[in-house]
Order: structure tokens, then C-alpha cells, then sequence
């Protein structure tokens, strides 16, 4: 594909690109195609009229349109059957007919994704911010661009639709910065994220077989299967993307080094953190409201937030767990310096960082528990065993949590505490400036042996074929 | 571009060069898993067919040696009740793995009511939208075609189940990182073994060493067989796929359906799940003139109430070798 890509002249790679990305949504159900195919044309076809008319009274018709193409989409897909049932318990709780049927459609993959974008798009036009594409193939282009279509990140138009009108020359620099972003995305899926989730997965399947250091430890391994998986996965679709010759936005920024909650979302799925701001929390009159009504504007965001993620109660907690963190934290803020003050902790600020740094990840680690239990009565039983029964090792329950890993469980051990390791010193070298950066001030030879390193331990220590990533299913 | 095509050809290379002989390394001298081996040997001319009580309980090696009039080589080919129930998918497997031109060989296919079953839920598909018949079945309230669960499988899926060393396996569905390989070559402390005839050890201390991990074990496992008699009944559907199973082995030489001994308890779980199972395997022997030898009574010892254990698969193969060569005389 990048052969051909280059290979061809310039004005045939945006066509190839195209193509590529519709076979590549067509080869997982082709019916869909044809879906993606309908919200990108009423989406180009909106924001063409928009871009002809004058005021946005006029160009209101066509945002409403559009919206209602792409959340009609989202609803009826993702949502319905999850209101469906939430009504029909109500109803039965009340004593009330209800006979409304299922709907029996699969979630199109990256649905949450594309029609996010598409939203951005649309916002941003009517808002004339930004000119409407007049190309339809660019904008289609723009919406189906095959290594951030299923899982991201939410690319934005003023972003992406310029670097889709140049023309892209082979840049050696560019494929060996995207190629070497893919192999450490390969690295922290195969090698990290789903080595943890062998640890993590037979305790969230029967949480109730578990307390204390086995719950403990198990939701420490999905904080970091979480992260290793998505943040994997952008690595991979970022790294595709610049090989080709386009620049994905960021969408992680070592988030478990985060000194709060609020600092956590300006790390942790950016793009989805900035699309949240700026079409939700803003246009809600952001923080320039009263302070109760900027919390109410925090809980609704989060809560929205949970909600995209997956059509579950689950997740919907697990937003509004963060909503409740923000609140807490914005609300404390005056409280919390006058008591750095008063203990010394101001006067000495690495250590200061370092506790932050410490509560952020144990309460974001606490609300993963929602995000990854099956049900609410499991994430309930996790969440309040946590500090039940540490009086007494359970022998029987740490042999059960390393089953997963297999009989080599000391050496599946060794490799997921060494990757991760791996993980964290990268991550602190990245908080001082790029990795890149860095690698190039290394011998040639002492480089090139780090890559063959990261190629040999993605082979050797892999977990191959066995699942697919996290975010797919958004 | 020649620049970053060196460089490439130059890091992958080295990288190639050492994982495939480290890889090398681990297939030589380790131990891959409990399929490999049946995937990476040559075909077969003489197969053990079944579930897992047959990859477990019937040595081919013994067979072989007793019972030289058929073609060998001799391969078990016995996988799991997930993976190898009688249906589609196992037959195409064994159609690929069956050495072309066999004309003697011996097809010994083990039966019991979980391998004939299918869960009571068992998905359906449409029939196809242009096919008159399948309109017309539509039309009279006919089910669509039933989705064998196995059909994801690999014993389904692998394409190539005779290729050393078997790249397609190791890459897909190989569920252990490759540095593993190395770990096993220690063969004098490992519980299961995978024979390179295809005959699953399983080197477990006898059941007199520890009678009540044998008592709990047993009861783990009737506790899931219990649950499975529940929700499975026995499928037409898979009784036809041992029908076509056996017409296809025929062509290729002598089929022989055989009911393994099991736990005292399974066995009597097992009558009152199905109560005239042998009657119907009887019945091929009518219809295809199958010979059917039921030892599901046999007292042999097992590891878990359900698998008979090393030592009884060595006394069973020979005795199921003395039957088959007297009803071949």
C-alpha cells in the first residue's frame, strides 16, 4: 500500500487513500459502507449549502440537519436498546405496559468516532470558522481516512482538511518517525496491554472470587492494560498516518503522571477531552457561569463523556465519578494550597508533585473499576472489597488472579513488570521534552540496536492473536 | 527512499534472522502446546478420531504396531469437545489432513452424546436470499441453517494442517508468547505432552496417590457436564456430519466407531442425557456397515472422572487393537 502510495503520481494519492479506506470498512461489513457513505454525503451537502448563506439563522436548517443525521445515527445504533431497557425496568418497576421491541443491529465500528468528527466539522462551519470542503472526495476523505477511522483520534477540520489539499512528497523523516511509532505502539499491545489483561480479566469476570490484594492488583492491571491498549492503538493509527505523510493530533500525554484530576483530561484522550470543551462545555457557558452552575456544566460534560464511551450504567458512573472529581478538586483548590502551606509540602514541590501525582492515579485508577466491570452490582462488590479482608493473605485467590498467565506465571511476570517499566522511564523521558529528540542524540549504533531491541521483545514477548483493541468497540 | 529501503531491509532482516532462529530454537528443543504437533506433521493414511477423551485415551503407536495390515503413518487426531465435534468443519479438517490416495487406512472415530450435541440456543443463519429452496422452507416455517459453534475454530479455520513449521498456527493461534517455547524444553516436570503421533499424555500422578484431588477434580468436571446436559440435546445436525464424516473415510479404507470408557459417574450422566445413544450409533452399523465397540463400562482408571489416565490408555489401546484386528479376521 505506502509502495503504491508513493509509487503513484501525486494527485492519485488522495484517490488511493480513499479507496483504501472504504475497502478497508467494506472487508468488515459491507452494509455499513453504505451508511458511512450516506452521513458523509448529507455532512458535505450541509456544509456546501452553509457555506453559501449569509447568516446563521439561515444556515441553521442544515446544522440541525446534519446533527440530527449523526446523532440519529449514534442513537439508533448505540443508544436505543440501552433506553429501551432502562425504560422497560422502569416500567416494570411501575406496573406498566411496555412493549417497545429491540433493535438487533451491530454497533458499526468507529461510529462514535466518525460522527464525532462529522459533528466538529458541521459546529465549525455554521460557526464560520471554518470553509466548507467543496471537494467531495477530500471530505470524504477527511471522515473515512482508514488509520484513525475506527478508534481515532477525533481529528478536526481546520486540522486535517488542510494537510489533506497538499500534495505528499516520500519524506524520509516522516516514515522512519511513523514506522518507529508503530513499532512502539505494536510494543505496548502485544507486549503490555494484553499480557495485563490476562491478570486483570479473571477478576473482573468473577469479581466475587476475590478481595483485597487480588482486587487490588487486578485493577492496577487494567489501568495499565487501558493505557498501554489506546494509547497503543493512537500510536499505531498516528504512526500509519505519518507514514503516509499526514500529522494526527496528540491524543496522550503521559496521563498517568498527571498532579490532578483536571490535569488527567489534558492528558488522557485528548481529542475527545478537546471536543467535549469546546462543542459541549463552552457553548454551556463554560467556567464564565456562576460556580454551581459551572459544576452542573462539569457533571453534564462527564456524564455525556461516560455515556460515549459505551450505551451502560457502567460507564455512565464512571463519568460522572470524574464529574464529581473535578468538582471536588476546583471546589478544594483554596483549601488544598492554604494546606500545603501549612504542612511545608509548598516549600518542597517535587514531593508536593509526587503525592498529586499519587491521589490522581489511585482516583483514576478507583473509576477505571466502573469502566471495565461487566455489570454495576460487580463494579459495586470491587469497589467496596478493595480494603476488605488484607488482615489475611488469600493464597487460593493470588493462585487464581495468576492463573491467567499460564504455568510461566513468574516469567509472565518478570516480562509485564519489565514492560511496563519500559513504559514508565519513557514516560518520564517524554515529560522533558520529545522522545525523538532524544533518540537522535544517541550513536547510530545504540539506536539502531534499541529498535532491533523493541522488534526482537514485540516478537519474543508478544500475546498475538488473541484480541482485538478497547476502544474498537466504542 | 533507497536510503530508508536499506536501512528497513537491514533492521528487519537482523530482526527476521534472530526470531526465526530463536523460534527454530523453541520448535527444535521446547514444547509448543497441546495442537501443534497435529498441525505440523505430515499427513496421515490411518487417523484417531474424536474429542478430547480420544486425543487423551487412544495411542496410535500401539495401534500401529498390532495393526500392520493398514496404511500408516498413524496420526491422533483427536482434538477437543470445542474444537472436534462431529460437523462440518472437523470433516473438512480431516479431509485436508488425510495423505491423498489412501486406500487402506484405518479411521478409528470416537463417539459419545456431548460430540453429537448441540447447546438448546444453538444459532441459525438465513438461507441464502435467491435460493428457491431456501424460500420455499421459509414459506413452510422451516429453521435456517444451523451456525456450528465450532466454526471459528481452528480445527475449522487452519488452512494448511500439515506444514512444518506451521507459520499460520504459530501466528494465529499459538495462545502463549514465543519466548515460552524455550521455557519447555525441560520434558521430565511437564503435566501435558503432546506426542508427535498426535497422543495427548497427560502426566498426572495416579489417582491411588490422591484419592480426594481425584474426588474433587471428578466433581469439577461432572459439575460442567451437568451443566452442558442442560443446556445442549442431541443434534440431528451433528449426527448427520458423523454420517458424512463416515462416508467420506470409507472411501479411504476401514471406519470403526468406538465409545470410550469413562468415570462411573460421567458414564451414568451420560445414559440418562441420552438414553438410546448406542442404539443410534448402532444403527451406522446397519446403514454403513460401521462395526461399533462400546466400552463406555469398562472399569479403567481416569485423572479427573472423565479422561482415562496414561497408564489405562496404553492398556486400552491394546485391547481396542486385539478387537479391531478380530473383527477385521
Amino acid at each position: 500500500m505506502v509502495g503504491l502510495y508513493y509509487a503513484l503520481p501525486a494527485r492519485w494519492r488522495a484517490p488511493l487513500l480513499l479507496a483504501s479506506s472504504y475497502y478497508f470498512y467494506f472487508s468488515w461489513r459491507p452494509s455499513y459502507t453504505l451508511l458511512l457513505a450516506a452521513t458523509t454525503l448529507l455532512d458535505y451537502y450541509s456544509g456546501v449549502r452553509m457555506s453559501r448563506l449569509g447568516t446563521k439563522q439561515q444556515r441553521r436548517p442544515w446544522l440541525y440537519l446534519s446533527l440530527a443525521s449523526n446523532l440519529g445515527t449514534l442513537f439508533i445504533f448505540k443508544y436505543f436498546n440501552f433506553f429501551r431497557d432502562t425504560a422497560g425496568a422502569l416500567a416494570t418497576a411501575l406496573h406498566l405496559p411496555y412493549a417497545v421491541p429491540v433493535l438487533e443491529l451491530v454497533l458499526p465500528v468507529g461510529v462514535s468516532f466518525y460522527t464525532f468528527q462529522s459533528v466538529a466539522y458541521i459546529v465549525d462551519v455554521y460557526q464560520g470558522k471554518l470553509a466548507a470542503e467543496q471537494k467531495l472526495g477530500r471530505f470524504a476523505l477527511f471522515v473515512a481516512f482508514w488509520p484513525q477511522l475506527v478508534a481515532g483520534p477525533i481529528e478536526r477540520g481546520g486540522q486535517m482538511l488542510p494537510q489533506l489539499r497538499q500534495p505528499h512528497e516520500f519524506d524520509y523523516d516522516n516514515v522512519a518517525t511513523g514506522l518507529r511509532l508503530m513499532a512502539w505502539g505494536m510494543f505496548k499491545k502485544v507486549v503490555i496491554a494484553d499480557r495485563l489483561a490476562l491478570l486483570a480479566n479473571p477478576v473482573f469476570n468473577h469479581p466475587r472470587q476475590f478481595d483485597s490484594l487480588a482486587l487490588v492488583l487486578a485493577v492496577a492491571a487494567f489501568m495499565g492494560q487501558i493505557y498501554a491498549d489506546f494509547s497503543g492503538y493512537t500510536d499505531l493509527a498516528r504512526g500509519a498516518a505519518r507514514v503516509l505523510g499526514y500529522r494526527l493530533v496528540l491524543n496522550f500525554r503521559q496521563p498517568y503522571l498527571a498532579t490532578s484530576v483536571g490535569d488527567f483530561w489534558r492528558r488522557w484522550h485528548m481529542s475527545l477531552s478537546n471536543w467535549f470543551r469546546d462543542y459541549v462545555f463552552i457553548p454551556l457557558g463554560g467556567s464564565r457561569r456562576s460556580p454551581a452552575r459551572n459544576y452542573g456544566n462539569v457533571l453534564l460534560v462527564f456524564l455525556l463523556s461516560g455515556l460515549w464511551h459505551g450505551a451502560s450504567w457502567t460507564f455512565v458512573v464512571w463519568g460522572a465519578l470524574h464529574g464529581l472529581y473535578l468538582v471536588l478538586e476546583n471546589w478544594s483548590a483554596p483549601l488544598r494550597a492554604r494546606l500545603a502551606q501549612a504542612t511545608g509540602l509548598a516549600a518542597r514541590p517535587r514531593l508536593h508533585r509526587a503525592l498529586a501525582t499519587a491521589a490522581t492515579v489511585a482516583l483514576v485508577a478507583y473509576a477505571w473499576i466502573f469502566f471495565r466491570a461487566n455489570t454495576l452490582p460487580d463494579a459495586f462488590y470491587i469497589s467496596t472489597h478493595l480494603v476488605q479482608g488484607w488482615g489475611h493473605l488469600h493464597l487460593p485467590q493470588l493462585q487464581a488472579l495468576m492463573a491467567g498467565l499460564g504455568r510461566h506465571f513468574v516469567a509472565e511476570l518478570v516480562v509485564a513488570v519489565g514492560a511496563v517499566a519500559v513504559l514508565t522511564a519513557a514516560d518520564y523521558r517524554a515529560e522533558r521534552g520529545p522522545v525523538s529528540v532524544w533518540l537522535a542524540r544517541w550513536a547510530a549504533p545504540m539506536r539502531w540496536a534499541g529498535y532491533l531491541g523493541l522488534l526482537l521483545a514485540t516478537l519474543f514477548c508478544g500475546i498475538f492473536g488473541s484480541s482485538q483493541f478497547i476502544y474498537f468497540q466504542f | 527512499m533507497q536510503k530508508l529501503l536499506l536501512r528497513l531491509t537491514l533492521l528487519l532482516g537482523t530482526a527476521a534472522l534472530l526470531g526465526g532462529l530463536g523460534i527454530w530454537l523453541g520448535l527444535r528443543r521446547g514444547y509448543v502446546d497441546a495442537f501443534y504437533a497435529r498441525f505440523a506433521s505430515p499427513p496421515a493414511r490411518s487417523l484417531v478420531l474424536g474429542t478430547s477423551r480420544a486425543a487423551q485415551g487412544i495411542k496410535p503407536d500401539v495401534l500401529a504396531a498390532q495393526l500392520q495390515r493398514y496404511e500408516g503413518p498413524w496420526l491422533n487426531y483427536a482434538f477437543t469437545l470445542a474444537e472436534s465435534p462431529y460437523g462440518p468443519g472437523y470433516l473438512s479438517s480431516i479431509q485436508r489432513k488425510l495423505a491423498p490416495g489412501t486406500k487402506n487406512g484405518l479411521f478409528v472415530l470416537a463417539v459419545d452424546p456431548w460430540s453429537l450435541s448441540l447447546p438448546k440456543d444453538v444459532k441459525r443463519g438465513k438461507y441464502p436470499f435467491l435460493s428457491k429452496a431456501g424460500t420455499l422452507q421459509r414459506l413452510a416455517g422451516g429453521k435456517g441453517p444451523v451456525i456450528f459453534p465450532e466454526e471459528q475454530s481452528m480445527v475449522s479455520q487452519l488452512a494448511d494442517v500439515s506444514q512444518n513449521p506451521n507459520l499460520d498456527y504459530l501466528a494465529h493461534y499459538l495462545r502463549k508468547p514465543f519466548y515460552q517455547l524455550l521455557l519447555n524444553a525441560d520434558t521430565a516436570h511437564v503435566v501435558e505432552r503432546l506426542h508427535p503421533n498426535g497422543w495427548l499424555e497427560i502426566a498426572l500422578p495416579p489417582p491411588s496417590a490422591d484419592t480426594a484431588l481425584l474426588r474433587r477434580r471428578t466433581a469439577d468436571k461432572l459439575a460442567t457436564y451437568r451443566k452442558l446436559a442442560a443446556n445442549s440435546s442431541f443434534s440431528e445436525d451433528r449426527y448427520y456430519g458423523l454420517l458424512e464424516t463416515i462416508r467420506f473415510l470409507q472411501q479411504h479404507g476401514q471406519v470403526v466407531l468406538v465409545r470410550l470408557p469413562t468415570g462411573a459417574q460421567m458414564a451414568e450422566l451420560e445414559k440418562q442425557y441420552i438414553p438410546g445413544f448406542d442404539n443410534r450409533m448402532r444403527s451406522f452399523t446397519d446403514i454403513s456397515h460401521v462395526p461399533y465397540l462400546n466400552y463406555l463400562d469398562q472399569p479403567y482408571p481416569t485423572n479427573d472422572g472423565n479422561h482415562i489416565t496414561r497408564q489405562a490408555a496404553e492398556q486400552f489401546s491394546q485391547r481396542l487393537a486385539a478387537d479391531i484386528a478380530r473383527l477385521s479376521n
